[in-house]
């Protein structure tokens, strides 16, 4: 027996309320060896064991030539030197999406970036003709399948942020500088940032829980008014700024909530420690490593089931020096010439980065299997390739089994459909019972059934 | 559909081929060219405190002596369109800033209310239980400066009754107050300087329909401005009573903070966002091609950027347009190297007089400027054209087209060329030209520059050429283009827009127009003296008046 989404919009403040003053706090739990059934495929009470969707994004675009598989269908063929060989020994979990495009109106970078992470096209925020800023007109895919996991099996975080490399971009708005978005109806930003640092990461999830309880209640009390300041103050303002105190009130509320979620029966990891620049050079290796462990921990312990991975933001400047650049990648993309070597040399560093945290979740038990046997993980970057800023043919990743949902394994190539129907399958992946996803002209209603077991 | 169609046009690029917009004949300007006679400001809304501003507010509030978070450990200040203070009106607060602001909170108020004196000072009483009626006082007290605005009574009773229901859970009374100051400081009455303002009066039939802000609300608009801090007991009583209803008083108000040491960071932190500097900050230049680089130069780069500023603003009369030739500037020993000027040490930025040799003057010639606008190994005419195009006479440059590839040819095998040579690809080719003759022809001044900042006479092995135009005036060099640009009308009313934008939280619309040119004629009469622009700007009708918001109760 799976849950079902309720058919109807839920109304987030109910929900949230229902939570905090209701019995379903206490799923932060670990599951229990004795709370599965004798399988170890489900609860005892025959619900499934709950799947994580993930978002995993990286910058600037591939060289199609060398990313694209030779072979459709089953156990997809590289070419030569092909930017996915890390992924090989993970190849059973891994399928790979090509021929779909950016459907809504495109701009460089801005446009890829939305319809890719979220399923619709990037706000325009102000009347600027061209030097524009962006963020995003609809939530990103990470935050619908938040929206999901907390209407039905809720975590005490509803989603996790974080990001690898530190370049931000500074003049294009957030689209430039976040992943994780949660939508915005009249150009507000209303983003979640992602944690740059493991050790401030560590901190924030393993430190829940510590205080003293009468310490939790006294916190929660105050939350408590000050959620009822927000509310008294939305009252006096317009739409747009009580879209804005909405988030407010719900991230408030988040917290509140979380105050009394035990989480004891997590194993902390030791703590990851700094990670400057060595000669010069971002260890992003080292600092993907940490990361990549530490949200393994944290999807173990059902921290969240929602999640992003922040590789390298859209349009990155971050400096592929294992690639053997020296200059910003975007910068590269647009002056390195033909056969673009250290674009794809830096392509399949960002894949070996991948491989490792996809390897971390496959070696973290879960249930009868592992953690990627229970994920459904999208892989996306905002262009096809960086030197022309092309958006057809966009390289996109499922990895994960999904609980059996998902092939993994087999390479489907489109023929110019919308790229948010590999967004729609990766959702379906995480058991969503969603049959459409989408918005305006990227909107779709067919999913990727050559990837699906359903 | 309306997105599509904006789309059509940005997609026209600057020749209007694709998309069918029209080519202009001059270059574009963002400045929307249909002129309306009705002042139309935008619409109220709330504006979230900058990190900086919070930390100044925690400091009015708590004592000058207070510990506060550093800025890395608050919730990151967003820019948009440059300025974090156009950011702040478009924020909200994520999951992981709430828990930010719930610990920075309690991190700054921890070490007061666990020391009995400095509490009792904070309040101004001792009480013993949260029936002393010097609780309520307090919170009526010290909510009022927190929150910029007087409570209701509703508001007053929560705070006390959280106190006591805490008091239940606490070891001390005193951590109990700690919890019920926590509830003020988390509120969004304190994170966020809230805009709702009043309707006018029937005295002003011609701003009918129009809010004006009231006067404790202009208050903080005037004091975050010109100081990034909240108003004073003082000036809230002042507002209260309605003095800042008469511009005399305002203006002297303002002429007194702009006269004195605290009325200067706050401004330079406009002119940080304006010339987008705080990314200096994180310079990385190729180590080996350039041994002058070093990780603390590119923050002593936007200290010489924002000392040059303040000097021109404060201290050398106020010239706006001085700041392009001055030949005074401020350097340390890393800075004094990429110079090339001799005897300066240590890492403190002291006065120098640039030589008269023709090479350098301003800031278009500051090694910030140059560096931020190039590459990691390689400089950038297109950048460098780019920020003076968009960034200093406020026109705009579409995205290059989709599709087409941005590389530049490679040289024929065995032939030598310069970047600029090089470059002579947007000039030939009919799908770059459009749009590169508005930034490369200006970025070509400064080819005398490395990435670096750093003079020299040869690129690749070849004299530079730096002759070129600007929009048909010739030049030779950044000198003399900076001569040009100092002069050029574009500048001044610029810089008068876009602290126009940095004042009201927002970009300026078609109804801000009048506003706008009232504010630029005021710039050019008084001299381009950016202190006088700022007084001019609190007294702007744009800065006292705002539209109804769409949707509102």
């Amino acid at each position: 027996m799976k849950r079902s989404l309720p058919r109807r919009a839920i109304d987030r403040r109910g929900i949230l309320k229902g939570i905090v003053g209701g019995a379903l706090v206490g799923v932060g739990v670990p599951m229990l060896e004795a709370m599965l059934d004798e399988s170890g495929t489900a609860f005892a009470d025959g619900d499934p064991l709950p799947t994580r969707f993930g978002l995993w994004f990286f910058g600037n675009g591939v060289r199609l030539s060398s990313w694209t598989p030779t072979t459709q269908g089953a156990n997809w063929q590289l070419p030569p030197d092909g930017e996915l060989a890390a992924l090989l020994p993970l190849k059973e979990y891994v399928s790979v999406v090509s021929g779909l495009n950016v459907k809504t109106p495109r701009h460089p970078h801005h446009s890829g970036m939305s319809a890719v992470c979220s399923g619709g096209p990037h706000l325009k925020v102000d009347n600027v003709r061209d030097t524009i800023v962006s963020t995003f007109k609809y939530k990103s895919v990470d935050q619908f399948a938040a929206d999901h996991f907390q209407a039905t099996t809720p975590s005490p975080y509803r989603s996790l942020e974080v990001a690898v490399t530190r370049f931000r971009g500074t003049d294009e708005g957030t689209s430039f500088q976040y992943l994780s978005h949660n939508g915005s109806q009249n150009g507000e930003t209303n983003i979640n940032p992602s944690e740059e640092s493991p050790q401030a990461f560590f901190d924030r999830l393993f430190s829940l829980g510590t205080a003293a309880p009468l310490v939790l209640k006294a916190r929660a009390s105050v939350l408590d008014v000050v959620a009822g300041q927000i509310e008294a103050l939305e009252k006096r303002l317009g739409n747009r700024d009580k879209q804005r105190l909405d988030q407010h009130f719900t991230s408030v509320r988040e917290i509140e909530k979380r105050l009394s979620a035990p989480l004891a029966e997590c194993t902390k990891p030791g703590p990851p420690g700094d990670f400057g620049d060595v000669s010069g050079n971002e260890q992003m290796a080292e600092k993907n490593k940490a990361m990549s462990d530490l949200l393994a921990v944290a999807l173990a312990c059902r921290l969240t089931q929602s999640y992003s991975v922040l590789f390298s933001t859209c349009g990155s400047g971050v400096i592929m020096w294992p690639a053997g650049s020296k200059d910003g990648q975007h910068y590269m993309n647009h002056t390195e010439p033909a056969p673009y070597t250290k674009q794809h040399e830096s392509v399949k560093f960002t894949m070996g980065q991948l491989a490792y945290f996809l390897d971390r979740l496959k070696a973290t038990p879960d249930g009868a299997g592992n953690l990627l046997d229970q994920s459904s993980i999208l892989v996306c970057t905002e262009h096809a390739e960086g030197w022309t800023h092309s958006q057809d043919d966009m390289p996109m990743l499922i990895c994960g089994k999904g609980g059996g949902r998902l092939k993994g394994n087999v390479h489907f190539r489109g023929t110019g459909g919308t790229t948010s129907r590999a967004l729609l399958t990766a959702l379906r992946g995480a058991g969503l019972p969603i049959g459409a996803y989408g918005y305006e002209a990227a909107a779709t209603a067919a999913p990727i059934a050559e990837l699906e077991n359903l | 559909m309306a997105l599509a169609a904006v789309a059509g046009s940005v997609s026209g690029g600057c020749t209007g081929e694709l998309g069918g917009s029209q080519r202009p004949d001059t270059p574009p300007t963002t400045l929307d060219p249909e002129t309306t006679a009705t002042f139309a400001p935008g619409p109220a809304t709330i504006h979230r405190l900058t990190a900086v501003q919070l930390q100044n507010s925690w400091r009015a509030l708590l004592g000058q002596d207070v510990a506060v978070p550093p800025e890395g450990a608050l919730p990151t200040d967003d820019q948009a369109y440059g300025f974090r203070s156009i950011a702040a009106a478009m924020k909200t607060i994520s999951p992981v800033e709430a828990e930010e602001y719930e610990a920075a909170t309690y991190a700054v108020l921890e070490p007061i209310f666990a020391d009995g004196a400095r509490r009792d000072s904070l309040m101004g009483c001792a009480p013993t239980t949260t029936d002393d009626p010097c609780v309520r006082a307090y919170f009526e007290r010290f909510g009022r400066l927190a929150w910029r605005r007087r409570l209701e009574v509703e508001e007053v009773d929560q705070l006390v009754a959280v106190t006591k229901k805490v008091s239940e859970y606490t070891a001390s009374f005193g951590d109990a107050l700690k919890f019920g100051t926590a509830a003020v400081l988390q509120s969004p009455n304190f994170l966020f300087r809230i805009e709702v303002g009043e309707p006018v009066g029937p005295e002003e039939p011609e701003r009918e329909g129009l809010l004006r802000l009231t006067g404790v609300e202009l208050a903080s608009r005037i004091t975050y401005l010109l100081l990034d801090a909240p108003p004073s007991s003082a000036i809230l009583d002042a507002a209260e009573s309605g003095l800042f209803d008469d511009a005399t008083t305002v203006e002297a108000g303002v002429r007194m903070i702009l006269d004195s040491p605290e009325g200067r960071p706050a401004l330079v932190r406009f002119f940080r966002d304006f010339m987008n500097i705080a990314r200096l900050d994180g310079l990385d230049k190729n180590a080996e091609q350039f041994p002058a680089f070093s990780q603390t130069l590119g923050v002593s780069m936007r200290s010489e950027i924002e000392k040059l500023f303040e000097h021109v603003v404060f201290e050398e009369g106020g010239d706006f347009r001085s700041l392009f030739t001055t030949r005074s500037t401020f350097v340390n020993e890393e800075l004094a190297r990429i110079y090339g000027i001799e005897g300066v040490t240590g890492p403190d930025l002291v006065p120098v007089s640039l030589p008269d040799d023709g090479r350098r003057a301003g800031l278009l010639t500051t090694p910030g400027f140059l560096a931020m606008n190039a590459h990691k190994t390689a400089t950038s005419p297109t950048h460098r054209g780019r920020f003076v195009r968009i960034g200093l006479l406020c026109q705009d440059v579409p995205p290059p087209p989709i599709g087409v590839s941005t590389v530049l040819p490679e040289p024929e095998p065995g032939k030598t060329l310069t970047l600029r040579q090089r470059l002579e690809e947007h000039r030939l080719n009919d799908e770059c030209k459009s749009c590169h003759q508005l930034m490369d022809p200006i970025g070509f001044g400064f080819e005398h520059f490395d990435a670096l900042g750093q003079w020299r006479e040869e690129d690749n092995g070849l004299p530079v050429d730096v002759k070129s135009d600007l929009d048909g005036k010739p030049f030779e060099g950044a000198v003399e283009l900076a001569d040009l640009v100092a002069e050029l009308p574009e500048v001044g009313a610029c810089i008068a827009r876009r602290f126009y934008q940095h004042a009201v939280g927002r970009l300026d619309g078609k109804g801000d127009r009048p506003a706008v040119e009232g504010l630029i004629e005021s710039f050019v009469s008084n001299n381009f003296d950016f202190k006088e622009l700022v007084v001019s700007m609190v007294v702007n009708d744009g800065f006292r008046y705002v539209a109804v918001p769409k949707e509102s109760p």
